[in-house]
C-alpha cells in the first residue's frame, strides 16, 4: 500500500469510527434522573470519554472483538478466579471490557477526601483502643462501639506494633445525584479487591496497550511498591519477612491473596504454617522455624487467635494476640480495626473530623440514621418506605435473612410488622440509610454501550509521608439497571479504572520515577506446607503418567500380537496393576478398550488419570503464587481434556497420548522455568520418588523370572526405553538386559537407579535439620538404596528383591514427608482442649 | 464467711501430647463483697512459661506453655476467700426496666463495668426473637427491673430441666431453649439472651458454690463443679445484682465469683490448645469448704 493510500484508508477508518461513536451515543439509553459517567447532562460525551472513544471507535469492529477475546483468554489462562459463597469450584473472573474513566481533576478531589477519611479513622481507632476520650467526653456513644463484634476487648490498651492501626484502608464510593462522590462504606479490617484491581489492569492494559499508552494512564505499580516499602519499614529489622495470612484455598478471594503475595514478594501463609514461641511469630519452613516480622492479614480479627478470640476458629495462630501485647509482630491492619466498619458510626464522623482534624469532612457519606438514638429512630420509622434498613454493626440485618439491606417496601405485612417491632425493640442494632441512586457507566453489550450502576472501591496505603492512593481501583458493576447493593456474589462484573486527563498533553509528573530494585537471587524461605504441596504435586503428576502409560499399553494397536495367549496374560497383568492402584474397579472382565477408558477417566476411581490430574489441580491451587501461569494452564488443560468423554478405543489412545505430551511439557516448564531453590527440589523429589516406586512395580510385574517376550516388550514401552534397548542390543527383549535398563542402569533417565541418584542429590542440597550431628533419616535411606542399586546384578534381581526395593522406596518417601513437613497429613495439628472445665 | 476452695482440672489423653498452650482464669476476684485471701495454682507437668496479666474484664489470666511430653495434664487450684455480701431482698424496689434500658444504653464508658458492654449479642449468646419474647412475659410495662428479673429467673428454674447429660459446651443456645433443658451455664446464657433481647445489660459470672449447705437448707445444684449465673445492672443505686437461675435465688454468701464477662467464652476457667492427642478425657473436681 502506498503512503497516500494508507492515509486515505486511515481517514476512512477515522470517519467510520466517528460515525460509530455517534451511533453509540445515540443508542445509549440513560436511566432517567440518574447521572451518568459517559454522557453529561447535555447528552454529549464527557471529555475523557470522547478521547477514549475516538481512539476506541477507530478500531474496526472485529478488531475490538479480537481484543476483548484476548482479554478474556488472558484471564482464563492466568486462572484469575474468585469463589462466590457456596461455590465448590472457582469461577472465572467476569471483567467488563471497558474501563471506568475518571477525569484527573475529579480524581484529585476524590483522593483528597479519601486521604482525609483514612487519617480520621486512624485517629478514632487510636482513641477507642487507647485513651477513650471520645467516648468519655460524649463525642462518640459507647454503644456505637460496644455493639460491634469487631470491638476486640483483648487488644484494648495494646499499642499497635509498627505504630499504626491502619496500613491499608479502602472506601466504597459512588457518585450521587448531585454529581459528587459519596462514601458508601468504609473497609478498615482487611480490604479485598486491590489484587483484583491489579489483575484487571494487567489484562486491560495488554489488550488495549496502544490506548492505554496514548492516554497516559498512571500506573498502579508505584502504589503497591509504596505499600510494600511501608510494611517493610514497620518491622524492626532490615530484611523483614512478611506473610500474607490467608484463610486458605477455599476462601472466596484466595486467588487475590496469591496474587498479592507473588506481586509484593511476600510469603503466602495460613494459620497452620505459623507458630508462636519466645514472644514471636514463626513460620514453619523446610529449614525449621523462621521468624516472621509482619503479617498482612486477610483473616478477620475474631478468627486470628483461638486462645483469646473465637475459640472454634482454625484459621489463626494460638497466642498471636499475646505476641502483639509483647510487640513481637506487626499485624496489618491491627486486629480490631474492623470496628470502624460499623454503620452506626457514620453519623458521628463529621463532628469527629472537626474535633480531631479541625476541618470539615471533604467527602459526604450516604445519609445514615442510627436507630439507637431516639430522634433518629423516629425519623426512620416515619420514613420507613424511603430508607433502606441495614445492620448497625455488620453486613446482615439482625432477624432477617438478607445479606444486604432490607427495604420495607418489599416486605409483606407481617415482615413489615416484624421490622418495626425489631427497630422499636432493639433499635441500636439497626440503621436507616438513604436509598441512593448511583451514577451509571457504560458497559459493552453486543456492540453497543449500555448504562449500568457501579460501585468503586478506592484504596489508600499508609506511608511515612502520609496516605497514598492507588490511581485506579476496583470497580464493580451491577447486572441490573437499578441495583442498590452490589456484591460480586450476585454475578456482577468488575472493571478496570483509568484516571485520565482531559487535556491531550499529560503532565510528566504522573509518570512513574525509575524503580530502584535491589538484586535478589533466592526467593526466601520455603514454608513446609508449600513444600508438602509441591512434593505431592510431583507425585500426583507422576502417578498420572504411570496410569496413562498403562492405558496406552492396553489400547495401543501396535502392541504385541493381539489374541495370543501370551498377550492375554500380559493384558491381565496390566489390569491387575490398574486394580491395585485404584484406577479400575475390582472385577472388571470387560474388553481392554473399556478398561482403558475407565482407567483414563473414571471419576470415581481414585487412581484414574482424571482423578490424579484433578488431585494435582487441587494441590496446585494452593501453590498459585509459586507456579507460572503456563504451568497452571497445562494442568487445567489436562483436567479439561480428561473430563471430556471419549467414545472409542482410538480416542482413548489419543487422549492418553496428548495428556502424556502435556505432562512432558509440564516437566519441561518446571525444569526450564522454575527457580533452582528448595521449591523446585521438592517438586522434583515428588516426581522422582513416585517414578522410582512405579518403575520398580513395573519391573516386578513384567520382568519376573519367567517373563515372556510380550511382558518384556511392555516393560520397555512403559519405561519409555524401547529405543535405548534396540540401539544397544539389536535383539528381541531378553530378561537380564531389560531388567538392567529399567532398574539398574544409571545412564537411563527412566531407570530406578537414576531416580535414586537424583533423590540423593536433592536431599544433600536441602537445608539440614541435623539432630545431634547424626545423618538424617531421609538421607540414610536414600544412600542405602543407592548403594544397593549400585552393587546389584541384573541376573540376580529377583521379584523378592524388587519387592524389598519397592518397600524401601516407600519408606524413603514417607521419611521425607515426616522430616520436612512436620505438620503435613502425617503429623498432628493443634487440638482444642475440650469440655466444660 | 471464709471458704477454702480446691478446684482440680485433669485432662487425660489417649496418646502423648507434645505441646500445650493454656489460658487459666482460676483466681477468685476481690470486690463486690468478696476478698481473696490466698491463691495458688500447681500445674503438672511443670510449664516452661507462666505469664500473668489482668484481662479486659479484670480477671487474673495466666498463660501457660507446656513443652514436656505428657499423657495427663493436672491443674490444681487452691484459694481462700472471704465473702460478705449485701443482697437486696427479692422484692426490693427498683427502677422500671425501660428506664434501666435507656440508662444502660447512654453509658459513656466502654470499661468492663459499664452496662453498655452487656446489652449486645456476644459469641455464645445471640439475640433471638423467641428468647426475647419469652423474657418479655416477665417485663410488663413499668415493671421494676429486679421484680422482672426475679420473675424470669423463677420461670427458668421451673420450666427448664436441670440435666447434666443433656448439653455439651458446644450446644447452641437455640437448642437449649427449644428443648428446655441444660446445666447452669445454659440457664445463665438463656436468661442473659432474654434480658439482652429487651435491651437490658446482663453479664455472665463463673464461680463456685459452697459444697455443704447451711443446716436445714437443701444442697444446691452444681455444687461439685464450677458454677455459673447472671449479673444484671439495676441502675446506679442497686448496681450489679447477681441472680442464679439454676437455683432460683439472689446470690448471697454461698457463691464465690471467679470471673465476670459477656458469656462463658470470656471467663472459661481453663482453655487452651494442645498438639498431639485428639482424644481427651476431662475431669473437674471442686470442693468448697467453710472455714469459719
Amino acid at each position: 500500500m502506498g503512503e497516500r493510500a494508507a492515509e486515505e484508508n486511515d481517514q476512512a477508518g477515522r470517519a467510520s469510527g466517528q460515525s460509530r461513536v455517534a451511533q453509540w451515543v445515540r443508542d445509549y439509553s440513560r436511566l432517567p434522573g440518574i447521572p451518568d459517567e459517559f454522557l453529561g447532562p447535555d447528552g454529549a460525551p464527557r471529555a475523557v470519554w470522547s478521547r477514549f472513544l475516538d481512539a476506541f471507535g477507530a478500531l474496526a469492529p472485529d478488531e475490538i472483538e479480537r481484543r476483548f477475546a484476548m482479554a478474556d483468554r488472558h484471564l482464563r489462562e492466568a486462572g484469575v478466579t474468585y469463589r462466590a459463597p457456596g461455590d465448590a469450584a472457582d469461577r472465572t473472573w467476569p471483567l467488563s471490557h471497558l474501563p471506568l474513566l475518571i477525569d484527573e481533576a475529579d480524581w484529585r478531589q476524590l483522593t483528597a477526601g479519601i486521604k482525609q477519611r483514612a487519617e480520621l479513622l486512624e485517629l478514632v481507632l487510636r482513641d477507642i483502643y487507647g485513651e477513650g476520650r471520645l467516648v468519655a467526653e460524649g463525642a462518640l456513644p459507647a454503644a456505637a462501639i460496644a455493639g460491634s463484634a469487631e470491638y476486640l476487648r483483648p487488644v484494648c490498651g495494646v499499642p499497635p506494633p509498627g505504630g499504626r492501626y491502619l496500613s491499608i484502608y479502602a472506601a466504597d464510593v459512588g457518585r450521587g445525584p448531585d454529581g459528587r462522590w459519596w462514601v458508601l462504606g468504609d473497609r478498615t479490617q482487611a480490604p479485598s479487591g486491590a489484587g483484583y484491581a491489579l489483575e484487571n489492569r494487567l489484562v486491560l492494559s495488554r489488550a488495549f496497550s496502544d490506548l492505554y499508552k496514548s492516554m497516559k494512564v498512571p500506573r498502579v505499580a508505584p502504589f503497591f511498591e509504596a505499600f510494600r516499602d511501608s510494611l517493610r519499614a514497620t518491622a524492626d529489622r532490615d530484611e523483614p519477612r512478611i506473610g500474607v495470612l490467608s484463610p486458605g484455598s477455599f476462601s472466596e478471594t484466595y486467588f487475590e491473596h496469591a496474587t498479592l503475595a507473588r506481586y509484593l514478594g511476600f510469603l503466602l501463609v495460613e494459620g497452620d504454617d505459623l507458630a508462636v514461641s519466645d514472644n514471636r511469630v514463626h513460620i514453619r519452613t523446610v529449614a525449621g522455624l523462621k521468624r516472621l516480622d509482619v503479617l498482612l492479614r486477610r483473616v478477620d480479627s475474631n478468627s486470628l487467635d483461638p486462645l483469646e478470640l473465637d475459640a472454634s476458629s482454625r484459621l489463626g495462630v494460638p497466642g498471636l494476640i499475646d505476641v502483639l501485647r509483647k510487640d513481637g509482630v506487626v499485624v496489618a491492619n491491627m486486629p480490631g480495626s474492623g470496628v470502624l466498619e460499623a454503620r452506626a458510626l457514620l453519623g458521628f464522623l463529621p463532628a469527629l473530623s472537626r474535633r480531631l482534624l479541625g476541618e470539615e469532612l471533604k467527602m459526604p457519606h450516604i445519609a445514615t440514621w442510627w436507630c439507637g438514638q431516639r430522634s433518629a429512630r423516629d425519623e426512620v420509622l416515619s420514613r420507613l418506605d424511603e430508607v433502606a434498613i441495614g445492620g448497625a454493626y455488620r453486613r446482615g440485618v439482625p432477624g432477617f435473612d438478607s445479606n444486604g439491606p432490607v427495604l420495607a417496601s418489599e416486605l409483606d405485612a407481617s415482615g413489615r410488622r416484624r421490622l418495626v417491632d425489631s427497630i422499636n425493640g432493639r433499635g441500636m442494632d439497626y440503621v436507616g440509610q438513604e436509598v441512593v441512586r448511583l451514577s451509571t457507566m457504560p458497559v459493552w453489550e453486543q456492540g453497543q454501550l449500555t448504562p449500568r450502576p457501579f460501585v468503586l472501591r478506592v484504596f489508600a496505603a499508609a506511608t511515612a509521608d502520609g496516605w497514598t492512593i492507588m490511581p485506579g481501583g476496583f470497580c464493580r458493576i451491577a447486572e441490573r439497571a437499578d441495583a442498590r447493593a452490589v456484591s460480586m456474589g450476585d454475578g456482577a462484573r468488575a472493571a478496570d479504572v483509568w484516571v485520565v486527563s482531559d487535556k491531550q498533553v499529560q503532565a510528566a509528573t504522573l509518570l512513574p520515577a525509575t524503580d530502584k530494585v535491589r538484586i535478589r537471587r533466592i526467593a526466601g524461605v520455603l514454608p513446609s506446607r508449600a513444600a508438602d504441596n509441591l512434593f505431592w504435586l510431583g507425585r500426583y503428576l507422576e502417578r498420572a503418567e504411570a496410569t496413562l502409560r498403562l492405558v496406552r499399553a492396553l489400547s495401543s494397536p501396535s502392541g504385541p500380537n493381539k489374541g495370543t495367549s501370551a498377550t492375554m496374560q500380559s493384558i491381565e497383568r496390566i489390569q491387575r496393576m490398574l486394580v491395585s492402584w485404584g484406577a479400575i474397579s475390582q472385577a472388571s472382565r470387560a474388553a481392554p478398550g473399556r478398561i482403558a477408558a475407565e482407567a483414563l477417566q473414571g471419576a470415581e476411581r481414585p487412581g484414574s488419570a482424571l482423578s490424579l490430574v484433578r488431585a494435582s489441580q487441587r494441590t496446585a491451587t494452593s501453590l498459585r503464587e509459586r507456579l507460572s501461569p503456563d504451568a497452571w494452564q497445562v494442568i487445567t488443560e489436562m483436567a479439561e481434556r480428561l473430563a471430556y468423554e471419549v467414545e472409542d478405543d482410538d480416542s482413548v489412545l489419543s487422549a492418553a497420548e496428548l495428556t502424556l505430551q502435556e505432562l512432558a511439557s509440564f516437566a519441561g516448564l518446571a525444569q526450564e522455568n522454575m527457580n533452582r531453590a528448595a521449591g523446585w527440589r521438592f517438586l522434583d523429589i515428588g516426581r522422582r520418588a513416585e517414578r522410582a516406586i512405579n518403575t520398580t512395580r513395573f519391573a516386578r510385574q513384567f520382568a519376573y523370572d519367567e517373563a515372556c517376550d510380550e511382558d518384556l516388550d511392555i516393560l520397555l514401552t512403559l519405561v519409555d526405553s524401547q529405543i535405548t534397548y534396540r540401539s544397544r542390543y539389536l535383539l528381541a527383549p531378553i530378561l537380564a538386559p531389560v531388567r538392567d535398563l529399567a532398574v539398574l542402569d544409571g545412564y537411563n533417565p527412566r531407570s530406578v537407579a537414576f531416580q535414586v541418584t537424583m533423590l540423593n542429590e536433592h536431599i544433600a542440597a536441602l537445608p539440614s535439620l541435623k539432630e545431634h550431628g547424626l545423618i538424617e533419616r531421609p538421607q540414610r535411606l536414600a544412600v542405602a538404596v543407592q548403594a544397593m542399586l549400585a552393587t546389584a546384578e541384573a541376573e540376580k534381581l529377583e521379584v523378592k528383591t524388587l519387592f524389598a526395593l519397592e518397600q524401601d522406596l516407600l519408606s524413603l518417601a514417607e521419611a521425607i514427608g515426616l522430616h520436612y513437613f512436620p505438620h503435613g497429613p502425617n503429623a498432628s495439628r493443634p487440638e482444642k482442649l475440650t469440655g466444660l472445665a | 464467711m471464709i471458704y477454702d476452695i480446691r478446684h482440680v482440672t485433669t485432662y487425660e489423653y489417649e496418646s502423648a501430647v507434645s505441646f500445650a498452650r493454656c489460658t487459666l482464669r482460676l483466681e477468685p476476684r476481690s470486690g463486690g463483697g468478696q476478698e481473696l485471701i490466698s491463691h495458688n495454682v500447681e500445674i503438672r507437668p511443670r510449664p516452661a512459661e507462666r505469664n500473668v496479666r489482668r484481662d479486659f474484664f479484670g480477671t487474673l489470666t495466666e498463660s501457660v506453655v507446656i513443652e514436656a511430653a505428657h499423657r495427663t495434664l493436672r491443674i490444681d487450684s487452691r484459694s481462700r476467700v472471704s465473702v460478705s455480701r449485701q443482697t437486696p431482698p427479692r422484692d426490693a424496689a427498683s427502677l422500671s426496666w425501660e428506664g434501666i434500658r435507656d440508662l444502660a444504653f447512654e453509658a459513656t464508658s466502654l470499661g468492663p463495668s459499664s452496662p453498655v458492654g452487656y446489652v449486645f449479642a456476644s459469641p455464645l449468646v445471640p439475640v433471638l426473637r423467641p428468647v426475647s419474647a419469652y423474657a418479655e412475659a416477665s417485663f410488663a410495662p413499668e415493671t421494676g427491673i429486679l421484680a422482672g428479673a426475679v420473675n424470669l429467673m423463677h420461670r427458668i428454674r421451673t420450666e427448664f430441666r436441670y440435666d447434666p447429660k443433656a448439653t455439651a459446651i458446644s450446644t447452641p443456645l437455640d437448642e437449649v431453649f427449644d428443648k428446655r433443658h441444660g446445666v447452669c451455664q445454659d440457664f445463665a446464657h438463656v436468661m442473659i439472651a432474654g434480658l439482652r433481647g429487651l435491651g437490658l445489660p446482663a453479664a455472665y459470672v463463673s464461680g463456685y458454690l459452697r459444697t455443704i449447705p447451711l443446716p436445714g437448707r437443701p444442697r444446691l445444684q452444681g455444687a461439685d463443679a464450677t458454677h455459673a449465673w447472671v449479673s444484671l445492672w439495676c441502675g446506679a443505686e442497686l448496681g450489679w445484682v447477681d441472680l442464679d437461675p439454676t437455683n432460683d435465688l439472689l446470690v448471697a454468701n454461698d457463691h464465690i465469683v471467679l470471673g465476670v464477662g459477656r458469656d462463658f467464652s470470656d471467663v472459661s476457667p481453663v482453655d487452651g490448645i494442645i498438639v498431639g492427642s485428639p482424644k481427651q478425657k476431662l475431669g473437674v473436681a471442686v470442693d468448697v469448704l467453710l472455714v469459719e
